[in-house]
């Protein structure tokens, strides 16, 4: 008898105990500091046009208590972060701050932040592609305004733009490294303008060149490039997608083409790609900053980078477009100092620091100014992806974008095994990226 | 009290209630009066600390309802409907939110004050009665037989003698309440609601949908494919459970009968060698099987040095356009290793479990076998195979559930590797070789529908229970020990 019910208990907990994870948040939640905020609002009506300064002025003369934040940065940034923090510190002695930092990968950031927005960090660090999720969850803080310097001037028109979310500034530029490229071994190709001139001259020294196609985030470049877009919706989850549009069945054709080859393969993971890269299968491959340590590695002084190339489509040369990627910092706006989050928010990200990370870490800023820097323009992948930027787009889709986008692409890249009629694949792709979340 | 004894051997319903009415009924005034002041039984019958307790958790019950429960519970019916807001002022960086609502808390908090009221009217109940039992001792007429009532020191006392079971059975079983029991009814309330990416709280209000997670599941279309999805899935989930659930145990039983055996070496140098594979924590094994079975694998170039991926080109176990064997990547290639990887992985805890249980075989019955002539594999089919089978059997039952929801070899070995050519499948987040704790666990983590997670939460919780119920009745109904002997 006691056996059954612990096994029953332990089915159930095992059902059940992925779900039991998001717990409950406080059980009264009351408006914060609210009395507080319309006292020095009032104070601040008497005085003349308030500047930002007067601002963090004000917020200084409020703060009486010690501020209590946390932040999250990823593992690598740990020790810089913690630098910045300190000396964020040391710029307002009159505080008492108890700032603790976490680690935790901005690659899924949205998944430990959405879990509990209440218990979630004030500042977090987070790839812009979770930005519609984490807006849509309530994770980020509109920055209604800034104090120190301007975030839409000063940072690269493109990050502002993955910042942004119908119309509203929802968080603060850190890199501007996170998209991808072409990698290519300058002793076999000449010329990396285009595929097929590419595919010829693999063909010839036995190489192959890889791409995840497979992969709804790189096979975007295939079906964007030829103009046939994905978008989300104002709802903030739902998709757009008109890549069943009369004409797209010529990229599902190039696609398949190129799978044709031989030469250009498909690869599951980046692990593949670097594996490839070591061993000397693969001479050019399509990815990102990530792995440029272990290709550069691989191939020495014939390491090179470029824009991502055209492919033929219907007959033309189509240049391929991309996803850029930025990192952000994000304020979470149930913070209980939401003001003092939005301040160090700033310093993490203002110019200086933005230098000083690339200096330290080696990261793409996404400020205009350090990012036109001779140091950063001197190393070729940042190079690369400041010329793919003129083709890429920033992250817009919802989550139902994903696996059918993923499965398409390795429907197209192993040759259509099913002969299904390519519109009514691309019809059944499109049903699924635009269905409503159910 | 002797008869209370009695009746509490067999609990019956009417039985239960048959006994409050009495109470109610018969009870002096002081007893009556407990209905609405729960002390006043004790108080009036010599127990007056019990008393006082008695009307502070009355009290604290009545706060608890005013404070907590009605304020809950006033919004369960809608979960909520003030929507949250906050503003910054950003001339003072100061913040303000509303008095918002959160459907969560509202769901948690209303299902806990349930669970305290049902909790309090049993409470109610058994005062009622225990008061009456006193006042029945209190006015019994004097004799040497006459019960004395307990002081409040000699209750604290029994506690620890006679009733000391209750003591010890306090603490797990409210960790049990706590830990299970209130989540599972939040889990399941939730598949009732329309908690998903866009109804997250504490940002956005989910509220009551009825059955339509349950339609949904059940629903056919090229938008909605959990139906398809579903079933796929279900189908997959059961035939691995029984596929992981034999194979280990029958390669366990062999691997320990060959170690067993008198003619093989070393015997507990084999038994380590395998025991050392356990020692190896699972995940990390997976994770490394799963790369050296890649697509560019190191099991993929040696394969591809010695031929056998264009042998098995030509044979057409893998496709032409394919320069790889596609171990962890296309359907059945993936579904064979799953299987096969599992067996490597599962096999030493079962051939640990089957050396115990063969060493413990009767030798008697053994022995009359080879005297009248049986040979080795007869032995092993009529007496082996009945025998172990006899023993494990339940345990191979739990193993079966187990395998049901074995998250870790199909999710370390297939995620972000298997991609599904089905878009069918895809369009529902799942692919071919998803188990359904597996896609619940990518439903919730990467698309946040805890809606469709909590129902299939509620199906696999539904399928492991009958199994499990099916078969213990069956298997352990009665004393089968007999039969066996």
């Amino acid at each position: 008898m006691k056996k059954k019910g612990l096994a029953l208990l332990m089915a159930a907990t095992l059902a059940f105990g992925a779900l039991v994870g998001c717990g409950g948040g406080e059980a009264s939640p009351a408006a914060e500091d609210s009395t507080q905020a319309a006292d020095d609002s009032a104070a601040s009506d008497d005085s003349a046009p308030a500047t930002n300064e007067d601002a963090v002025a004000n917020l200084v003369a409020a703060t009486k208590d010690t501020v209590a934040m946390a932040v999250w940065a990823s593992e690598e940034d740990q020790e810089f972060t913690q630098g910045l923090i300190d000396s964020f510190k040391s710029q307002y002695p009159d505080v008492t701050f108890d700032i603790t930092l976490g680690a935790k990968s901005e690659a899924d950031a949205k998944d430990d932040v959405l879990a509990d927005v209440e218990a979630a960090p004030d500042v977090y660090a987070f790839a812009d592609d979770q930005i519609n999720e984490l807006v849509n969850g309530g994770a980020l803080q509109e920055v209604v305004s800034t104090y120190t310097y301007d975030v839409k001037d000063e940072n690269l028109a493109g990050s502002v733009e993955a910042a942004t979310l119908n119309g509203k500034l929802y968080a603060y530029p850190m890199t501007a490294d996170n998209g991808y490229f072409l990698y290519y071994d300058k002793s076999v190709f000449s010329n990396v303008d285009s595929l097929d001139s590419m595919i010829s001259e693999a063909d010839a020294a036995g190489k192959k060149i890889a791409m995840m196609v497979s992969n709804a985030w790189y096979n975007y470049a295939f079906f964007k490039g030829a103009g046939f877009d994905v978008s989300l919706n104002e709802d903030g989850v739902t998709n757009t997608c008109n890549w069943n549009a009369s004409g797209a069945t010529d990229v599902a054709q190039a696609i398949i083409d190129l799978g044709k080859t031989g030469t250009f393969i498909d690869a599951k993971e980046d692990a593949d790609i670097v594996t490839g890269i070591t061993d000397g299968t693969i001479a050019a491959a399509v990815s990102g900053v990530w792995n440029a340590d272990a290709i550069k590695e691989a191939w020495g002084d014939n390491f090179a980078a470029a824009k991502l190339p055209t492919f033929t489509c219907g007959g033309k040369q189509v240049q391929m477009s991309s996803f850029s990627g930025y990192k952000m910092i994000g304020v979470n706006p149930h913070s209980k100092n939401v003001g003092w989050a939005m301040l160090l928010a700033e310093y993490l990200t203002n110019a200086e620091n933005q230098v000083a990370r690339f200096e330290a870490r080696g990261l793409g800023p996404a400020n205009t100014e350090a990012a036109a820097s001779e140091a950063v323009q001197a190393s070729p992948a940042i190079a690369a992806l400041a010329e793919q930027a003129a083709y890429a787009t920033p992250q817009r889709v919802g989550g139902n974008y994903w696996d059918p986008a993923n499965t398409l692409g390795l429907t197209l890249i192993s040759g259509n095994p099913d002969g299904t009629d390519l519109q009514t694949l691309l019809d059944n792709a499109v049903e699924g990226i635009t269905a409503p979340v159910e | 009290m002797k008869d209370n004894t009695n009746k509490k051997e067999r609990f019956s319903f009417v039985g239960y209630f048959k006994d409050l009415v009495t109470a109610i009924a018969k009870g002096d005034w002081s007893v009556k009066l407990s209905m609405l002041f729960m002390g006043a039984g004790y108080t009036f019958h010599k127990q007056v600390i019990k008393g006082i307790l008695v009307t502070i958790i009355e009290i604290a019950f009545i706060m608890m309802c005013i404070f907590y429960a009605a304020p809950n519970l006033a919004k369960f019916g809608t979960l909520g409907t003030v929507q949250f807001e906050q503003v910054l002022d950003p001339l003072t960086l100061q913040t303000t939110v509303n008095d918002y609502d959160n459907s969560f808390t509202i769901l948690l908090n209303s299902i806990i004050a349930l669970f305290l009221i049902v909790c309090f009217v049993f409470f109610w109940i058994s005062n009622m009665k225990s008061v009456y039992r006193l006042q029945v001792i209190d006015n019994a007429p004097d004799s040497l037989l006459k019960k004395r009532i307990n002081t409040f020191i000699e209750d604290i006392n029994s506690l620890f003698s006679e009733k000391f079971h209750l003591t010890l059975l306090a603490l797990p079983t409210l960790g049990v309440i706590l830990m299970n029991i209130i989540p599972i009814f939040v889990m399941i309330a939730i598949a009732f609601t329309n908690y998903d990416q866009s109804h997250m709280p504490p940002n956005a209000l989910f509220t009551w949908v009825g059955f339509a997670n349950f339609k949904n599941i059940l629903a056919n279309s090229m938008t909605v494919t959990f139906g398809y999805a579903f079933k796929k899935i279900l189908g997959w989930t059961l035939l691995w459970a029984v596929l992981a659930t034999l194979t280990t145990f029958i390669f366990g039983v062999l691997l320990a009968m060959f170690i067993n055996s008198r003619t093989t070496k070393w015997p507990k140098m084999w038994r380590t060698l395998f025991i050392v594979a356990i020692a190896v924590p699972q995940f990390v094994t997976l994770l490394l099987v799963r790369y050296f079975f890649g697509d560019t694998g190191i099991v993929n170039s040696i394969c591809s040095n010695l031929g056998v991926t264009e042998f098995l080109k030509s044979v057409g176990l893998v496709s032409q356009h394919l320069n790889y064997i596609p171990f962890l990547s296309s359907e059945h290639w993936a579904k064979f290793m799953i299987v096969m990887i599992n067996i490597w992985v599962g096999v030493p805890y079962q051939m640990l479990i089957a050396t115990g249980v063969l060493m413990n075989i009767p030798g008697d019955q053994i022995e009359s076998a080879k005297i009248d002539g049986a040979n080795k594999f007869q032995t092993f089919v009529s007496i082996t195979m009945p025998y172990v089978l006899f023993i494990q059997g339940p345990s191979l039952i739990t193993d079966f559930v187990k395998n049901i929801n074995n998250f870790n070899v199909i999710y370390l070995l297939t995620n972000n590797s298997f991609i599904t050519p089905d878009q069918a499948l895809a369009n529902s987040n799942a692919k071919e070789v998803d188990l359904l704790v597996t896609w619940l666990f990518r439903l919730t983590n990467e698309y946040y529908n805890y809606k469709m997670a909590s129902v299939i939460g509620i199906i696999v919780f539904i399928i492991s229970a009958v199994f499990t119920i099916l078969s213990f009745t069956r298997m352990i109904a009665g004393d089968r020990e007999g039969d066996y002997q």
